[in-house]
This record gives C-alpha cells, structure tokens and sequence, in this order.
C-alpha cells in the first residue's frame, strides 16, 4: 500500500500531462473533420482520386469520413498509438525506476518482499492506465457528440474504449516484462517503444496488402482495432485469449524474472 | 548468538572478481570491521547478505535467516549504502516519513533527534543537497527505526570531521542500547577506534580475522632508529621485520618477533635517537598486504 501510494504520487505529473494530451488529440481531431465536413465535395472527390494502399496509409480506406462516428474511428489508431506508448513506458519505466534511479539500496532493503514491490507498482500501473482510458472515453463521448450532428456514437466510442485498454493493458504487460528481464534499466523503455512500433508497421503492412492478413496475430494493435469492432466480427474470442495468454504469460515473467535476478545497483 | 553468520559465500560477476569463500560470524552487540581496500568485495558482500544479489553458492543469514526468504527481518536492519542515491523530487522529511512507513512505527520524533545532531535540514529538496549531506540523510535514514543491527557501507565517506565524531558518538550509543554494528571501511583510524573485531578482505577473500585486543596487544613494535651513520640498506633485514624503510641513516620498520634481536642490532650502530611505538592498525594491515603481494 505504501510503495502503491507513492508510485501514484510519482506519476501524477505525467499522469495529468497524459490525459491533457488525450483530450488535446480527440479535440483536435475533431475540428479537423469540422474543416473536412466544410470543404465539402471537393474532399470526397480528392479522397476518391487517391490510391487505395495511400488511403490504406492513412487510415481512410474503411470508415465513411464524412460523418463523425467513421472519421472517430480512422483517427482511433492514433489514440490507439498514444495510450499504449504511455502503457509500456509506464509499465518498463515503474519496474526499472529503481534500478535507474539508483534507489534499490533505498528499498529493497526494506522489510518488503520483492513479490509485494512488484504487486504495489503493477497495481499503481494499472490504475494509471485505466484513468487513461477512461480519461479517452469521456472525452470522445463530449467532443465527438458535439460534432456528430445528432449522430448517435456512444455505443461505437465505448467498444472502441474497451479494445483499447486491452491493447493498454497487454502493453503494460510488455513494458513491465521487458524491464523485468532486462538488467540494463535504461534501455528497457526504449525497448519497449520499439515493440510497439514494429507493431505499428506490422498493423500498416496488412492495411496496404489484405493478402498478408494472417500477421495480424502479430500485432496486439490489431487485435480490437476500430475496423474489426465497427465493421468486422467484434470482439473475436481468439484475440480475447490470445490477449489473456500474453497478458498473463509477461506478468508471470515479471515476477519470476524480477526475483531471480541480481539487482543493478 | 549470533546476529550475522556468513558461510563460504561465493559470487562473481561475469569476468570480474566478486567475493570467493567467505565465512564469519557477528556476535550480538558486537562492532565487527570489515576493511580492505576498495574492489575487495565488501559491498558485495553486504549486499549479498542483505538480499540484493543472489549468491553463488554458500549462505548468508540475519538473525538465523535469510533476507532472501524472510523479507520481513529486515524490519530489525538499518542500512547505509556507500553511494547514497533517493528520490530526487522529495524533500528530506518526506523521505525519511516514506522510509518510516516501512516499520509501522512512529519515529517522528527518533528522526527530529537525529536530524539535530547530524545537524540536517529535513525541509531541504534531496537534489539540491552535497554529497555529505546526502549521506547525513542515509545515516537518519538507516537509524530512524532504532533498528538492532545497523550495515554500514563506507559510512564517514564525504562526512567532514565534526560530522564523522558525532556519527561514532551515535554509534556507540545504539551499541550501548544492544545494537550490534557491522561497518565496511578501508579507512582504518576509524575501526580502530571503536570494533571489537576485524576482518580483513582482499581480492576477494578474507585474510585475516582478529580480536582488535589481539591486534593490539600482538608484538607489532613500530620502530624508527636514526643513527649518526649512514645505515646500510640491508642492515635491518631479519626475520621480524617488515615494511623496511632506509633513508640515509633513518631506517622504519614493522617488528613482530623477539625484541632482543633487533635490540642488539640497534646497539650495534651509534644512534642519535630511536622510537619504539605500538603501530595503529593501517601499519599491520599495509604489512599484511606487504605479505601477500
């Protein structure tokens, strides 16, 4: 309780510069379909002349653009991008933290099991990216209402929510992990990031050529993204347990890593 | 009883050498020394004992048990590191409370006292703090829980001498009140004044564990002799003596054997003066070293 509460102090600062940037993103977002809507005709026309993979690209290929709900979900990918990176760097940077900052010495010779240290951090974690995510749901449903012309886009923006912290929370995973195994605690963040890029272009990649579909196993982005939940077949069981195996499988390692190991002082 | 027992401790980092071997005990209230010099293998000892590192093999335990396993000894352990390193953005008072929260016990007042004597702002911001004040609050920091047995990493490193006096002065007192104190320094003055015993580690291994009465009393004699003559070079070299040291006609050396035998050499030149003394305790450890190079 202790170690949770002081983690949940540690990251208040960039917990609110975060979520200032969430609402930032929807916002703007927002009034740029304002400024599509206005251009009118001549926006269908350019979007209609422009190869598909390049449409593909940029996320137009699936949704209608023209009305809120579908240009919410061309540009969910990037709130998509921008709660999973605060995922695993929180995630790899709340395990290695003590090592960077040389304070291992300081707790880790306190009467607490290293089991309760991990527990207290991941928990703390965990909250944080929940207020994330619930942060992104409140501000979707407020700032895309407004634009929506009474278009109703509740239901759409909450499955899309719920896809969300699944990939949020399968990040964590993988930052938490990376931090755990890795003995150099300022490369794990990094490490992290790249992750989630590859994931990124892999998720680009199957947008650009259908016929490479099958990678989309590879990519925890596309597992609930907004063209399967909207359009597609919702929430596939497959990627539900194969987001629960990994979700477990790196927490499991988390722990049995972070005790086995020597700690960099 | 026994508060430390270490047995044939061994561990190594990849290439570098760690500690091989290693067995001794810390009796209860006792101030046990553990010097050598540094990459001899003290902190990772202590921090082998205290759980950081796994060891290779052999054991380390506290109290009878291994912080590894048993986290939650270490409730009755205060710790000072050799490199004093705390979250930067807390004020010091914020993180002594968070450091106090680990004991379930109020020691607001235990914290006021030893801020006072170590003479420490507690509204200060850690960053903006010197080195040797960093290490004042790693010592309140290590003592705030009234802990039965207190680690010291290089404790005085950084302290200035004021500071260093009245630290041994609140060390003494904890081992007064059934403290028992284990400290690492290659700083040898400050063992002397205050272990009951020592152990000596070098590359890795221990050399030497004595009772500091022992190491007192054995027949060390520093002798320094200036003769009217120049002294020969080898004049001196006899079994007994070490750490030899000629310069014109003033010769320095270690004695440890009969006294008589060197006295007659000493006869034999004509002297202006001569000293013998008892040597403190970094002479016997540079012959110690001088032994084994």
């Amino acid at each position: 309780m202790i170690i949770f509460l002081r983690e949940m102090k540690a990251n208040r600062k960039s917990l609110v510069i975060w979520s200032l940037s969430v609402i930032m993103m929807v916002f703007l977002g927002m009034v740029k379909f304002k400024s599509y809507q206005s251009a009118g005709q001549s926006m269908n026309n350019l979007l209609g002349d422009m190869p598909r993979s390049l449409k593909a690209i940029l996320g137009f290929s699936v949704f209608d653009v023209s009305k809120a709900s579908g240009f919410y979900a061309m540009f969910f990918l990037y709130l998509q991008l921008m709660t999973t990176i605060h995922a695993v760097l929180l995630g790899a940077g709340i395990i290695a933290k003590e090592e960077r900052d040389k304070t291992t010495e300081f707790l880790m010779t306190k009467p607490v099991s290293r089991n309760v240290i991990i527990t207290s951090k991941l928990v703390a974690a965990i909250v944080n990216v929940v207020i994330i995510n619930i942060v992104s749901l409140i501000s979707s449903l407020a700032i895309v209402s407004a634009y929506s012309n009474g278009e109703r886009v509740s239901g759409d923006i909450t499955k899309l929510m719920v896809g969300m912290l699944i990939a949020q929370l399968i990040f964590l995973s993988i930052g938490a992990g990376i931090a755990a195994i890795s003995k150099n605690s300022k490369t794990s963040g990094a490490f992290g990031a790249a992750i989630l890029i590859g994931a990124l272009f892999v998720d680009k990649i199957i947008d650009v050529n259908k016929s490479l579909e099958n990678l989309k196993y590879l990519s925890p982005l596309k597992y609930f993204d907004a063209e399967a939940l909207l359009v597609g077949n919702g929430f596939e069981p497959v990627f539900i347990i194969i987001s629960i195996v990994i979700i477990a499988a790196l927490t499991y390692l988390t722990y049995s890593c972070y005790n086995r190991r020597d700690l960099s002082i | 009883m026994n508060v430390i027992e270490i047995k044939n401790l061994t561990k190594n980092y990849g290439k570098s050498r760690g500690i091989e071997d290693i067995s001794f005990n810390v009796e209860d209230r006792e101030v046990f020394g553990f010097i050598g010099p540094n990459g001899a293998g003290k902190s990772t000892t202590i921090r082998t004992l205290l759980g950081l590192i796994y060891p290779a093999s052999g054991a380390a335990t506290i109290f009878g048990k291994s912080c590894i396993d048993n986290p939650e000894i270490r409730k009755d352990i205060g710790y000072l590191p050799s490199e004093v390193f705390y979250y930067d953005k807390m004020r010091v008072i914020d993180l002594l409370k968070y450091s106090a929260s680990f004991y379930n016990k109020d020691c607001t007042k235990r914290i006021n006292e030893l801020a006072e004597i170590m003479d420490l702002n507690l509204k200060k911001r850690i960053d903006d703090l010197s080195f040797g004040n960093k290490k004042k609050v790693g010592i309140v920091q290590g003592l705030l829980h009234e802990p039965k047995l207190i680690i010291l990493d290089e404790p005085t490193s950084g302290l200035d001498p004021l500071m260093q006096q009245r630290f041994f002065e609140l060390l003494v007192q904890e081992n007064n009140k059934g403290a028992t104190i284990f400290f690492s320094s290659h700083i040898l003055s400050e063992v002397q004044k205050m272990c009951h015993r020592v152990a000596f580690i070098k590359e890795g291994k221990i050399i030497k564990l004595e009772k500091m009465s022992t190491l007192k009393e054995s027949a060390y004699k520093k002798v320094k002799v200036e003769a009217k003559n120049h002294i020969e070079k080898d004049y001196f070299k006899m079994s007994g003596v070490n750490n030899l040291e000629v310069n014109g006609n003033i010769a320095n050396f270690i004695f440890n054997g009969n006294i008589n035998s060197v006295m007659k050499k000493i006869t034999d030149l004509e002297l202006y003066n001569v000293w013998v003394d008892d040597p403190d305790l970094e002479e016997i450890f540079l012959h110690y070293y001088a032994k084994e190079d």
